[in-house]
């Protein structure tokens, strides 16, 4: 893992990012929209591993201790992992909850929203 | 846990226990609601037995860190301004209770807010920290919007949102004003806080204000848009009318205690922190009150619903109780605090009587009325004994306290002050004779000429219970309308702390914190007078 | 001074409120249990009681030295702040000794004849409870030694005299004369508390600030003004006229006077008793009790000798325009009240509680008199219906015309003293004087004039009543109105509805109580009253003849209650010197006796008949109190009225909500605009906030690299 420089890490995460955003904006199935959050969180979990892996060599002056530092990373990531499926669940629930109202789970075609 | 704490978590706990009630015993909610309300009502009233008169300083302190880092405690304390307005509240919750037995719908909902309004308002009066005060002063709203919402009358959502649009704006500056104080005080002090203990301390030796004259008055009205609005002091009382005529029997009775929290917080709050503001704008304060006394009885004289006649009759007999705080005298303190017990009393009790009458005929229209001394005649006595409370006939309530704030106002304006409180103690007692009009005409509307309606033919007289409740309310009336001076004897010294933080010149202030001991000397006289002395010399020469 | 002696004044201030208590408890029980004889002895026994009391206290007053009879009785304690003391103490001494036994003695008379007016009224016990707290507040007023508890029994009265003037509250008219009372002796209350507070300012320059001395009692606060005022006409003067605004509420002088006549709606013995006798003589023992301040004002004291000779000349003359016994009556009250306050006026304080006492006998006398006739004829109360009756009601007759003969003037009858004594006062006095200008002497020659006015309306009353030439009410009956309850209950409509609380009748048992209307007719005939009815009458005939001159007789009355020389004006002489008063009021009182005997000795005159569109219009404006009255009423009810709607409807509702409103519109508006943005779709939602990110980001990118070029990386 030392010899992968950090910016081939950070590229992926960008790529996975902008799939994800591209397709939430495009895509009229939530469950692909969904699909496509997750992967924008999970670009997210990528770069926070990324940098605590690499914050491990060089000790920041005066700051934390080299094993917190790096928890502190990987701990955002079971966070995010936490709330991605606590949000899935409720999401799901929603849409099965629209579903059943209109028989239809077109984003497009769901502006109750609207002002 | 003090004796004040448990005044006020007795009732939010017992909210919290009527909401959790599962459905199926929703007929114990009535008794379950009153039995806490009792036993409120007996440790408040154990409060008398406990208390010193005699001091102004705060007794039965309770202090807990809430929020340390940002200078917020739980502390309360009780002295002789907050005593009678705790009896007043947890006697009122109890009348309001009354007034609610014949709700049948979602009973447990309503006796559960109830419960909580009453937590509310005892916690506000109890509350010696500025952030614990706007939390109960707050805390209010939601179970008068709920009661008004689900319980209330045609016109109710117009009339909850009036009222929480209203009083929410003016809370609103008021949190401003308080933080403003805090930081305020940080300055001057070093470190943060909101107990009105320590920031008056700073008030008292003159640190927190001196050349700080804008400051204290932008912050002193922030306080007073919010009490004012509360009060209800003309022209911010509109909220007052629409709101009684839409809410449920219960919502009058307790927003005629809800309404002293206006008033009070002038008295714990603007009159200690705010010592040079109080004194300058005075004379507006007063302006509002007289404007408020006449006003409030003109109007009333012509409306058409009982409820909104006694909406307005409240905003001009509320203004009685501002006029004598402003006077800064102690006959207006005396007159002012003591009208504020007694209005409760007969206010509550009027509005009592009217929601039951309303419940039976199911309109407050007056024109539905007529007659109905024939028929009722225990409701008709008892509606006009009290409603003598109201009018401040001698020998009631309402006379002591009318009589020490008009006083109060005319020297006011004697002693130097401004000639111009004479004249506010001319017009306010023209409010005394326009009080006799609208309740005369009030009374008769519903109880004199002969039954024109057929829908009245039917009812039926108070049911004994009833009388018994109303019945308690018309011996208080009288009572501390004869023996005013178990009130006033233990009020007194905390008037005149309040007076003399007010008045006196920085450094020479009393302070709840420090003392002072170059004011003991003035506050010890008084005191002496207070002391049960007896028969001076037979009263002979 | 020992007040243990006189610690029985309480239990005379006990009994009325004992016998009150009773009646309004378990008056309804004992009606019930043991009839209602029992229930009226059981009223009238403790005033009787009291009054008994009264004499025996009064005689041992009398046994003191005059500087002495001054006693006060302490009783506990009232209201107490620091800068101020009011005690609940008793004040005995002449003046509220001689109310007393007046209260209490004329009181009780009139309570047993209301034994026997009232039998037939269905509420007893509520008559006889008001009754007994009316004499129970009357007692706080005299006896209260200071103004704050006078002030209790002050509106006190004034709360029983509404609940009596409405007592038959069925009918709306009633209410509202009620109501009209009630409001009108506010606005007098309003002046008197006013006054009261000036005191209390003008008290506090002389006592120390921090004080809890009872510095409002009449034995300390008197003297204390009397120092003061010496040298302050001005505040003497503002003091006075707020205290007279009280007095003229509850006197009735003009212009306060319009609740007067309406306040014969009540039942008669209420009208002789508080509406005659003791009520409205209130505002005249406030001025004896105060008197120092008035002594102190010249200014004030002519404008009280004004408006008292105005408001007895102007009652005297719509006296003549009434034709309703009561109402006459009521006016002639209005007039001679106006006497008592020349005499007070002119400084003779004591000539005004004389007539107040002579006054209480005969006018007393004559209101159950007249109350006799209504009840003999079917409660009608039009003179025009009259005629005759001596020959019917010989007992009320008789005692009635010694009613006439006093109030007239007639030679030593009790009227003829005291009115003699007022005049010779105002005629001979040099008190009540504006700028040397002698407003006293004026007051004296209308008041000659008035008692002319008096005789002849007084003798009109009495032949259009007791003489004349035909039993009139047989060609002109009253009209006969059926009380129609013509209003159909729809009774089934009713009962169907739910009734979980038990709110209302299960049936419509409520019958309507058929009040048995006999109205009068013209096969009517009047019969005299019973014992309980007439005894009080010749009680009060042989007061009225023996009263004032066994009280004038070595000018007992004057020594007992204001022994000369007063605290500031010295001597005031009664006797005037420029004319022979004996001779001119003698021949007032004739010369008005003999034009009424000749003017209506045939009977009622056609221009004064029932059919009014005969009648002069002089005689029409006078019977509307020169439009005075109506005036200020619609003046006040109307013009208030639609004050207070259009303070509600354009304060209210338009300026201030509108206001609030405006604030809510800008809100509505605002957010009108901002909704179109809000489209919905979601998607649109997501890119808006990407660019949103991105433009944010990007600035910051921007600016970052921007900030390190200015700086240069540092």
């Amino acid at each position: 893992m030392n010899g992968v420089p950090i910016a081939l890490y950070l590229g992926l995460g960008l790529f996975m990012f902008t799939i994800g955003v591209v397709g939430v904006v495009i895509r009229r199935n939530p469950i692909v929209i969904f699909m496509c959050i997750e992967l924008m969180l999970n670009a997210v979990n990528l770069t926070f591993v990324t940098f605590a892996r690499y914050q491990m060599s060089p000790v920041p002056a005066g700051g934390m201790a080299r094993e917190s530092s790096m928890m502190a990373g990987q701990m955002m990531v079971t966070f995010v992992m936490a709330v991605a499926a606590a949000e899935v669940a409720v999401g799901l629930g929603i849409m099965m909850a629209i579903f059943r109202l209109r028989q239809n789970i077109d984003v497009d075609e769901l502006n109750i929203l609207r002002g | 846990m003090g004796l004040l704490s448990l005044i006020i978590w007795l009732p939010l706990l017992g909210s919290a226990l009527l909401a959790l009630l599962p459905a199926s015993v929703e007929r114990y909610a009535k008794p379950v609601a009153v039995a806490i309300a009792a036993v409120t009502l007996a440790v408040s009233l154990s409060l008398l037995g406990q208390f010193q008169s005699g001091t102004y300083d705060f007794q039965l302190k309770e202090n807990i860190a809430w929020a340390p880092a940002a200078g917020i405690h739980y502390a309360l304390g009780l002295d002789g301004i907050s005593l009678w307005l705790v009896i007043l509240t947890s006697a009122l919750s109890l009348v309001a209770m009354a007034a609610s037995w014949y709700v049948d719908t979602r009973v447990k909902a309503m006796f559960s807010l109830l419960l909580l309004l009453e937590a509310a308002m005892l916690g506000a009066f109890l509350s010696l920290d500025l952030i614990l005060f706007f939390t109960f002063f707050e805390l209010t709203l939601i179970p008068m919007w709920l009661m008004i919402m689900g319980w209330g009358n045609a016109g109710r959502q117009q009339a909850a949102n009036k009222f929480i649009t209203y009083t929410f704006v003016g809370s609103i500056f008021m949190l401003v004003g308080i933080v403003a104080l805090a930081l305020r005080y940080r300055a001057v002090a070093g470190s943060l806080s909101f107990s009105i203990v320590d920031i008056q301390d700073t008030v008292a030796n003159g640190q927190l204000w001196t050349g700080a004259i804008v400051a204290e008055g932008a912050i002193f009205w922030t306080f007073a848009l919010a009490f004012l609005i509360k009060s209800p002091a003309f022209p911010f009382h509109t909220w007052m009318a629409d709101t009684y005529a839409a809410s449920p029997t219960a919502g009058p009775i307790l927003s005629s205690v809800m309404v002293k929290m206006g008033t009070y917080g002038f008295l714990r709050f603007a009159l200690p922190l705010f010592p040079d503001a109080v004194k300058s704008n005075a004379p507006i304060l007063m302006t509002l009150a007289t404007i408020g006394i006449v006003y409030g009885a003109v109007v009333a004289a012509v409306q058409p619903d009982m409820r909104r006649l006694l909406a307005f009759s409240s905003l001009s007999h509320m203004g009685f109780v501002l006029l004598g705080i402003f006077s800064l005298t102690d006959a207006g303190l005396v007159g002012g605090s003591f009208q504020q017990i007694s209005h409760g009393v007969t206010a509550g009790g009027l509005f009592l009587l009217v929601g039951w009458l309303i419940q039976r005929r199911q309109t407050g229209e007056l024109s539905e009325y007529g007659g109905l001394k024939l028929q009722m005649p225990h409701l008709a006595t008892l509606f006009f004994l009290l409603l003598l409370g109201s009018v401040g006939l001698p020998s009631t309530n309402g006379f002591v306290g009318e009589f020490l704030s008009l006083l109060g106002a005319f020297q006011a304006g004697y002693w130097g002050m401004n000639g111009l409180s004479v004249g506010f103690a001319v017009v306010a007692g023209f409010g005394v004779v326009l009080a006799a009009v609208y309740l005369l005409i009030l009374f008769q509307k519903i109880f004199y000429g002969k039954v024109e309606n057929p829908e009245n033919r039917r009812l039926l007289d108070l049911k004994p219970w009833e009388i018994a409740v109303a019945s308690v309310l018309v011996v208080i009336t009288f009572g501390s309308g004869l023996a005013p001076g178990v009130i006033i004897r233990s009020m007194e010294p905390s008037l005149q702390g309040a007076k003399l933080m007010a008045t006196n010149p920085a450094g020479n202030r009393p302070s709840w914190k420090s003392g002072s001991p170059s004011v003991v000397d003035k506050i010890s006289e008084p005191m002496a007078a207070l002391l049960p002395v007896s028969n001076p010399t037979g009263g002979n020469q | 001074m020992e007040s243990n002696g006189f610690n029985l004044i309480w239990l005379v201030l006990a009994l009325p409120l004992l016998g009150f208590l009773l009646q309004a408890l378990a008056g309804q029980r004992i009606e019930k249990a043991v009839g209602r004889r029992t229930l009226g002895a059981l009223a009238v026994a403790p005033i009787a009681l009291s009054f008994l009391i009264a004499v025996f206290l009064t005689q041992r007053l009398a046994g003191l030295a005059p500087g002495d009879r001054n006693v006060v009785v302490w009783g506990g304690e009232w209201i107490r702040i620091s800068q101020l003391n009011i005690p609940f103490e008793a004040i005995v001494d002449p003046l509220s000794m001689t109310m007393v036994l007046i209260i209490t003695g004329i009181g009780a008379l009139i309570h047993l004849y209301a034994t026997g007016y009232m039998s037939e009224e269905r509420e007893y016990a509520r008559f006889f409870t008001y009754l007994n707290l009316f004499i129970a507040s009357m007692l706080i007023l005299v006896l209260g030694n200071n103004l704050v508890l006078l002030f209790i029994g002050w509106e006190g009265v004034g709360l029983c005299s509404y609940l009596l003037i409405g007592f038959w509250y069925t009918d709306l008219a009633n209410a509202k004369a009620a109501n009209k009372a009630f409001i009108v002796n506010r606005i007098g209350d309003w002046s008197l508390t006013l006054g009261l507070f000036l005191i209390v300012a003008a008290l506090a320059t002389v006592f120390p600030k921090v004080s809890g001395d009872r510095i409002l009692s009449f034995d300390t606060m008197l003297p204390a003004l009397q120092s003061i005022l010496k040298d302050n006409p001005a505040l003497a003067t503002g003091i006075a006229l707020l205290l007279f605004g009280g007095a003229a509420g509850k006197s009735a002088q003009f212009p306060l006077y319009v609740w007067l006549p309406d306040a014969m709606a009540g039942p008669t013995p209420v009208s002789a008793l508080i509406h005659a006798a003791t009520m409205v003589t209130s505002g005249v023992v406030l001025l004896n009790r105060m008197h120092v301040v008035f002594e102190c004002s010249p200014v004030a004291s002519a404008i009280v000798c004004a408006i008292g000779a105005f408001t007895a000349l102007f009652a005297a003359l719509i006296a003549f325009g009434q034709t309703d016994i009561k109402k006459v009556l009521a006016y002639s009250t209005v007039s001679q009240l106006g006497f008592m306050f020349i005499g007070c006026g002119a400084g003779a304080y004591w000539t005004g509680m004389f007539h107040v006492t002579t006054h209480a006998f005969f006018k007393a006398l004559l209101f159950l008199g007249a109350g006799a006739v209504i009840h003999a004829m079917a409660h009608e109360q039009d003179m025009r219906r009259y005629g005759k009756l001596a020959k019917y009601l010989p007992i009320t007759f008789g005692t009635m015309l010694v009613g006439a003969l006093a109030i007239s003037g007639f030679p030593l009858m009790s009227g003829f003293f005291s009115k003699e004594a007022i005049l010779g006062a105002a005629l001979a006095g040099t008190h009540a004087q504006v700028d040397g200008f002698a407003i006293g002497e004026w007051a004296g020659l209308v008041g000659l004039v008035v008692a002319g006015l008096t005789a002849l309306y007084m003798t009109r009353l009495t032949f259009l009543t007791f003489l004349g030439n035909e039993e009139r009410w047989r060609t002109a009956p009253a009209e006969i109105h059926h009380e129609s309850h013509a209003v159909a209950f729809g009774v089934s409509e009713l009962l169907d509805l739910s009734d979980p609380h038990g709110f209302y009748k299960t049936m419509d048992s409520q019958a309507e109580e058929d009040h048995a209307h006999h109205g009068l007719t013209s096969d009517h005939t009047p019969h005299e009253v019973g014992p309980s009815m007439w005894i009080p009458l010749v009680v009060l005939a042989a007061l009225s003849v023996f009263g004032g001159f066994l009280l004038q007789s070595n000018g007992m009355f004057e020594h007992w209650l204001q022994p000369m020389p007063l605290p500031v004006l010295g001597e005031v002489r009664t006797e005037p010197t420029t004319i022979n008063l004996t001779m001119y009021s003698l021949i007032a009182a004739f010369a008005g006796m003999i034009l009424g005997a000749i003017f209506y000795y045939r009977g009622l005159p056609a221009n004064q008949g029932l059919d009014e569109t005969k009648w002069t219009p002089l005689r029409l404006w006078q019977r509307n109190q020169f439009g005075f009255d109506q005036g200020v009423t619609t003046l006040a009810v109307e013009g208030g009225g639609d004050l207070g709607r259009s303070l509600w409807h354009w304060i209210d509702n338009g300026v201030i909500d509108g206001f609030v409103r405006g604030i809510a519109l800008v809100a509505t508006v605002s957010g009108g605009v901002l909704r179109q943005i809000q489209t919905g779709s979601v998607r649109l939602y997501a890119l808006v906030m990407l660019v949103g990110v991105v433009g944010f980001l990007s600035y910051f990118l921007v600016a970052s690299h921007l900030a390190i070029a200015v700086t240069g990386g540092r």
